[in-house]
């Protein structure tokens, strides 16, 4: 290699990454310090659009630069004052003594759980643990309800929600995905097990069939828009109950709180499970048969050998698939969108039940049109997607081999 | 080494390559843009954007078509986009926009603040032409702070439209202010035939229009009004908001648009309280209608507005003429007699052939009782509030009183962001 230090292989090197340099700035870095500076301001439907006279405005606002500099009546937005104003009127209410008390009790509340799962790491490394696994998880549980009770846990739950629309859509999206993951682990669970069954007859029709919905995923609205005929006042469901009960005037299920819920997770699973089955089914077929066999010699039973061996070994399987699923769970919104539109409403003002972080953005962004509100619940977010992706990347060690 | 060098060659070229299908996938839709032949006198295209939907969009295509034949060279795209009020915030800064845009008047406020629409009075529109061509309360809905910003096609309010086939006389509620004697017969009807008597599309489903009649028939004067106060904390918005709470009890627990035409043509219930626009899909489906008025509804202008673009484009001569030809009163009639609208303009209601129509009659009466629609942009606060309350009251998640405040209070914060 001859030349190769100095200027020149600094040049040469700006010269290969520049594509990407510029591609990384125009379509993510300017978007993402746009957001920014419009979450310091209070662009909104009174406020629509920017001073094009000021320099920092003609820099970069997009609608300085092309077409027509807009001129409406209205007056240009302007940064707020004090300037994160919108931060603090989105975050403000979980900084108050009663927020962060509940906050408090809830995570205590659910404190023996996370010990149950501690010890059972511990006991996990021993050869005769003390106590069965199974034990200290049902203390666990029992821990969580007790505790629960004592402190009067949905109360606490509802004090946090009081404490602002942002912390309200969050506690819901957050229960959203604690109680879909469980559910679509399950499922997928289950069924991949069964068509691991070497007895199934017909295994690749099964295999098409339980496929279908992932494919449906493609026309999720559509979808949606089928199952939501199913839990109409009129729909399917209550139309096949009337025909076993005699006047039977079936609730409007998405009209309810805790069925639209329901429908919501039902309709999510429906989607989700096939992408579950599908991994674990991979997860499982590399599984060596001489394991089991060595456990059946042991007089092992199907249960034993499922939590035995089945389960661990399926979990540099599983752990990515949650994770993963768990981001998109969180941002989930068409699904819901097409669903329920966020609804049953809960009044004005508040968001309905099933609005998750996605739909409210939705709503405020394009129907209150509240920009410079929403820039700020962009930048929260981000952060702790952020934050989350970096964390699921050490657990799941998605990237490790390409550093290697 | 060599492989990773190999392995990082491949990446950028590979980032390159989406960079560059990226940028070849552009061009060719900004190069049309450019190569637009500028003769504009000759060959013109002016897009609207439009509300019209169903049965009625097509007598409205027929009078575009007959002026595009008159005049050679104008061509009239018509496109109905999904949310215009965001679209049009995209477009018209763009420079994209639609040349004229069909709307209804209490966008009138926010459109002129965000400067997608321009004044009229520029153009030789003046109050005199406004006062000697159209309705007095057409001519008040075009009107903000002194300014014309649009011209009025027609009126709209929503009655109660009956099926006669179904329901007799007897359940039909005499005085259009007496919403006991409404309740009563909703409750006699269900009874006696266990359909319901009358779907309402804002209760059910969050829509502060079609619950208008019922706020205001109660006594509240509007929703906000054209100083930002707001009127949902009064005694008047409760004792509606407790009558809805009655009402529940025989009245589909959810309704939208669709819902409540199939229930009124599947004979499940017998009157549907709408607007002049359903009429075209209940003759379709052979139903003998009858009108009532009830409450006092939000009486609303549908007009054309000049957007900015028509402007910027030269295009607002022809634009302005196709405005004046659609809104005036030989087309209006023609349309009124089609679709049996409402029209704005003074010479489409006294036309004779109008005037026999009984759905001018019908609503017209109930438009008489009505509240109009304001223009400024406070309006644009009040329909999401008003609509989750009346949903919360009407599905029990709230009690009226609570629902009422709350929306008192959302309404009455995102007015005050804007002073």
């Amino acid at each position: 290699m001859v030349g190769w230090h100095g200027r020149r292989k600094v040049l040469t090197i700006l010269a290969f990454i520049a594509p990407t340099l510029i591609g990384v700035t125009v379509f993510s870095l300017y978007p993402l310090f746009l957001n920014i500076f419009i979450s310091l301001t209070n662009r909104g439907r009174f406020y629509p659009h920017p001073d094009c006279s000021k320099t920092l405005w003609k820099v970069i606002e997009p609608n300085c630069w092309l077409g027509e500099p807009p001129m409406g009546l209205a007056d240009p937005f302007s940064l707020r004052d004090p300037i994160y104003a919108n931060y603090t009127s989105l975050l403000g209410g979980l900084f108050t003594k009663e927020a962060l008390l509940a906050l408090f009790f809830i995570f205590v509340a659910l404190s023996p759980i996370l010990i149950a799962w501690r010890l059972n790491r511990h006991y996990a490394r021993q050869l005769t643990p003390p106590i069965s696994s199974g034990l200290i998880w049902l203390a666990g549980v029992i821990g969580v309800l007790s505790l629960g009770w004592l402190i009067n846990l949905p109360d606490q739950y509802q004090l946090l929600l009081d404490s602002g629309d942002f912390i309200m859509v969050n506690a819901r999206t957050i229960l959203y995905v604690l109680v879909c993951m469980p559910l679509f682990f399950t499922l997928g669970l289950v069924m991949a097990l069964i068509l691991n069954n070497q007895f199934l007859r017909a295994r690749t029709f099964f295999r098409v069939i339980l496929i279908v919905p992932w494919a449906a995923s493609t026309v999720a609205i559509m979808m949606t828009l089928i199952w939501q005929f199913f839990f109409r006042q009129q729909g399917t469901i209550n139309q096949i109950l009337s025909v076993f009960l005699t006047d039977y005037k079936g609730p409007a299920f998405l009209n309810r709180s805790i069925w639209a819920w329901v429908a919501v997770v039902l309709v999510n699973l429906w989607y989700t499970y096939p992408f579950f089955m599908v991994t674990l089914l991979g997860g499982l077929q590399s599984i060596p048969v001489e394991l089991y066999e060595a456990a059946e010699v042991d007089g092992a039973s199907w249960w034993q050998q499922l939590t035995n061996i089945t389960l661990p070994l399926l979990r540099p399987v599983a752990m990515p698939i949650i994770v993963l699923s768990s981001l998109t769970t969180y941002k989930v919104d068409a699904i819901v969108w097409a669903l329920t539109r966020g609804g049953p409403t809960a009044g004005a003002g508040k968001p309905g039940a099933t609005e998750f972080v996605m739909i409210h953005a939705y709503k405020q962004i394009f129907q209150t049109q509240a920009f410079g509100r929403m820039g700020a619940f962009a930048v929260i977010l981000f952060v702790g997607l952020f934050a989350a992706t970096l964390y699921s990347l050490r657990i799941t060690r998605i990237t490790e081999g390409v550093y290697e | 080494m060599m492989k990773r060098h190999m392995l990082s060659i491949v990446a950028v070229l590979t980032v390159l390559s989406l960079m560059f299908t990226a940028c070849s996938g552009e061009t060719p839709t900004e190069e049309p843009v450019l190569e637009e032949p500028v003769s504009e006198e000759v060959e013109v295209t002016i897009s609207i954007w439009h509300q019209w939907s169903g049965d009625y969009l097509t007598t409205i295509e027929q009078a575009f078509a007959d002026y595009e034949a008159e005049h050679p060279g104008v061509t009239i795209d018509l496109s109905k986009p999904e949310d215009t009020a965001n679209a049009l915030s995209v477009a018209i800064p763009a420079g994209e926009g639609p040349d004229i845009i069909g709307w209804a008047n209490d966008q009138i406020g926010a459109q002129a603040l965000a400067g997608n629409i321009v004044a009229l009075d520029g153009y030789g529109i003046d109050m005199a032409f406004l006062n000697s061509t159209y309705e007095p309360a057409a001519v008040r809905g075009v009107v903000w702070r002194d300014q014309i910003w649009a011209l009025p096609e027609s009126q709209e309010g929503i009655a109660i439209v009956y099926n006669r086939d179904m329901v007799s006389d007897e359940y039909l509620p005499t005085d259009p202010l007496d919403f006991d004697d409404l309740l009563a017969k909703a409750e006699a009807f269900y009874n006696d035939t266990g359909n319901y008597l009358v779907c309402n599309q804002g209760l059910g489903n969050a829509d502060a229009y079609h619950v208008a009649p019922i706020y205001f028939g109660h006594g509240v004067p509007e929703y906000v009004d054209d100083e930002g106060n707001v009127y949902l904390d009064t005694p008047e918005a409760l004792a509606a908001g407790e009558w809805m709470v009655k009402f529940s009890a025989y009245a589909p627990e959810e309704t939208d648009h669709d819902i409540c035409k199939a229930m009124i043509t599947d004979g499940n219930a017998g009157a549907w309280w709408t607007g002049p626009w359903a009429i075209a899909d209940l003759e379709a489906a052979g139903i003998d209608y009858g009108i009532i008025p009830m409450g006092k509804p939000f009486v609303g202008i549908k007009t054309l507005m000049l957007s900015r673009n028509a402007v910027s484009r030269g295009n607002e001569e022809v634009a302005l003429d196709i405005m004046k030809y659609f809104a005036s009163a030989e087309v209006q009639t023609r349309l009124a007699v089609a679709n049996k609208t409402i029209p704005a303009p003074t010479g489409a209601v006294q036309d004779s052939e109008v005037q026999a129509l009984p759905t001018l009659s019908g609503f017209g009466s109930s438009l008489n009782l009505g509240v109009p629609m304001a223009n400024t942009p406070y309006a644009n606060a009040q329909w999401e509030p008003v609509g989750e309350a009346t949903t919360a009251i009407w599905n029990g998640a709230q009690e009226p009183e609570e629902a009422l405040i709350a929306a008192q209070e959302a309404i009455e914060s995102s007015i005050e962001e804007m002073q």
